[in-house]
């Protein structure tokens, strides 16, 4: 029978040769992931089922992104207790303060992630994983536990609906771009709603695995269970150092059934902006040219990898940063921070007035590290925002890609990328 | 109980689910009582007090697309409305997130387009449980909701996922679990 890429992973990791969608499956997850806020409530869950020992400890992966470093020692002390209870079960990957980094991206980046196979984790953006092949899904607190006691996690098998990405990307233009534009185009229809979301065409496969991250990341924003983008030959290239276990090539299969087909032609498409309050009012950076900001913002799990800040590099060289604009980068992880460090990019941004701060969720998660005040308006490269998200309730949040910011934030009003040779 | 009747709570906006739980709460104990408490004070100034939306003695919840939406994979969302004695929230569409989370706390999150246009606040509701179909008493209008699937209201008996799965540890049903 013919099958979409995840209906694949949810049969194969459930011991079925096929699944149809609506069916509710019990599988087999990969690896489970938890963090700093949450993660202690996971391990009390755990140990409230009566089972004694995790059923991977390898398999269970600690993060600590959203708390560190703590800004209060009501969160100091939480933290101390985080680690307490991760090192109480011996856990081997513990991406603690110093070696941490954003969840999502240390999942990836780490190799706990494989094509084909399920992970779960506590945190919304788990779509990410989607981006070397492997369905990626965010669960809450009584899920991961059971999971970290059994293994086994319960899926209702999506429906697919498929976006098939052709053109040429255009100069300044990048996976934020495509994200946005995917936003604005289905809106809160509701279309997307628990669906299994698949990216491929060649305007896909010319991404690398970061612009790929971005894409499955926002997802989650548009309602979808998950987004995939099936394996290939960059995806065994990216994990070939890194992969904790073994995998195999996975892809739909030519005839299999989606609920909808989308094709979009990037060669039209231009660097995109979503006005404050809602993800999907999104518009062409022309429309917004000339809108004064006061806060720029780049990092998070959908926008601070590498490439994102060395475009930004490419901009900011020689520049400064508008003297009204307070801006801040945050690298998803240290791994990415000590690469950006090697190949100049922040020495770039420090000498064009960026504040570079050591890895965390930041002011995404609206808890410390830069959350905007009353009348801010900001101009950021995260993936939400809503009213409040960031910070204040009385703060404007633009959301964008990382060039656009780069570019805006040197004249302090937002400003399109491909306006000047940089 | 296949009836349940009782006052709803219908929203205008987007209902995020950082606003239902606020931010000094998320990383609260999960406990239905205490969760109530504080549970949609960032949705509502009205609600922004200690019971402010418990007060109110709501039984329903009536919203657009995307309840409980925004992220934050937090279960006080679920347990604080079970605490404030919500026993149904029907909504055109749901954030998965916490659809999933209201799953596994056997608390009906029903699908129903656009009742909220037809619905306010304070509008008694019926709802039948077998059949899915919800009255609103007050204005007469009848709206019919998606029914909820066999293992949902398996779980909801076993009285939450976690209660489910420690009698299938126990009994040593767990490997079959398929």
């Amino acid at each position: 029978m013919a099958m979409t890429i995840t209906e694949k992973i949810m049969a194969f990791n459930s011991g079925r040769d096929s699944v149809v969608p609506g069916q509710l499956v019990w599988v087999d997850v990969h690896t489970v992931m938890t963090m700093d806020y949450l993660g202690k409530q996971c391990f009390k869950a755990f140990e409230s089922l009566g089972s004694k020992t995790l059923f991977d400890k390898e398999r269970v992966i600690c993060v600590s992104d959203h708390l560190v470093p703590p800004p209060t020692p009501e969160y100091a002390t939480m933290l101390n207790e985080w680690r307490e209870i991760v090192k109480s079960y011996d856990i081997p990957f513990f991406y603690d303060l110093g070696r941490q980094g954003i969840a999502h991206q240390i999942m990836v980046e780490q190799g706990h992630v494989l094509p084909g196979k399920i992970s779960i984790g506590t945190d919304s953006h788990a779509n990410t994983y989607g981006a070397v092949g492997a369905v990626g899904n965010a669960i809450g607190v009584t899920d991961a536990a059971i999971a970290m006691a059994t293994g086994k996690c319960w899926f209702r098998v999506p429906e697919s609906v498929k976006f098939h990405i052709t053109g040429t990307w255009q100069p300044w233009v990048m996976a934020k771009d495509l994200s946005l534009h995917v936003m604005g185009m289905m809106h809160w229809n509701g279309h997307l709603i628990y669906k299994a979301l698949e990216y491929c065409g060649p305007a896909i496969d010319a991404l690398e695995i970061a612009g790929r991250m971005t894409l499955c990341n926002m997802t989650v924003d548009l309602g979808a269970k998950n987004g995939i983008i099936a394996p290939d030959a960059k995806t065994e290239a990216y994990l070939k150092p890194v992969q904790k276990g073994n995998w195999e090539m996975i892809a739909s299969d030519a005839d299999a059934k989606y609920d909808a087909v989308y094709e979009i032609d990037v060669t039209n498409l231009g660097p995109t902006i979503s006005r404050p309050d809602k993800l999907d009012d999104t518009v062409p950076v022309e429309k917004l040219i000339g809108t004064k900001f006061n806060k720029a913002f780049v990092g998070t799990c959908t926008n601070g990898r590498t490439e994102d800040f060395a475009i930004m590099a490419k901009i900011l060289d020689g520049k400064k940063v508008h003297r009204d604009v307070n801006m801040i980068c945050i690298p998803a992880s240290q791994d990415i921070y000590l690469e950006c460090i090697q190949k100049g990019y922040f020495e770039i941004l420090v000498k064009a007035g960026v504040a570079i701060e050591t890895p965390s969720c930041g002011p995404c998660a609206g808890i410390h590290t830069g959350v905007a005040g009353d009348g801010d308006i900001m101009l950021s490269a995260g993936n939400r925002n809503m009213k409040g998200r960031m910070g204040s309730k009385n703060a404007q949040i633009y959301l964008t890609s990382p060039a656009v910011v780069a570019a805006s934030a040197i004249k302090g009003e937002i400003t399109d990328p491909r306006s000047e040779k940089w | 109980m296949a009836i349940i009747t009782g006052k709803a709570w219908v929203a205008k906006t987007y209902v995020m689910s950082f606003d239902m739980i606020i931010q000094k709460f998320w990383t609260s104990p999960i406990d239905k009582e205490e969760n109530s408490k504080w549970v949609m004070a960032g949705v509502a100034e009205e609600f922004n007090k200690e019971n402010g939306f418990k007060d109110f003695g709501y039984t329903f919840i009536v919203a657009g697309h995307n309840f409980a939406g925004g992220g934050k994979s937090i279960e006080h969302c679920v347990t604080g409305l079970m605490g404030a004695g919500i026993k149904a929230v029907f909504a055109t569409s749901f954030a998965r997130l916490q659809f999933r989370n209201a799953t596994n706390y056997g608390m009906p999150f029903i699908t129903s387009r656009d009742m909220n246009l037809d619905c306010e606040t304070g509008d008694e509701l019926e709802y039948n449980i077998e059949n899915g179909e919800i009255k609103n008493l007050t204005n007469g209008k009848v709206f019919t909701s998606v029914p909820v699937a066999p293992f949902v209201a398996e779980v909801a008996a076993a009285g939450g996922l976690m209660n489910f799965i420690r009698a299938k540890i126990a009994d040593g049903s767990i490997a079959n679990l398929h």
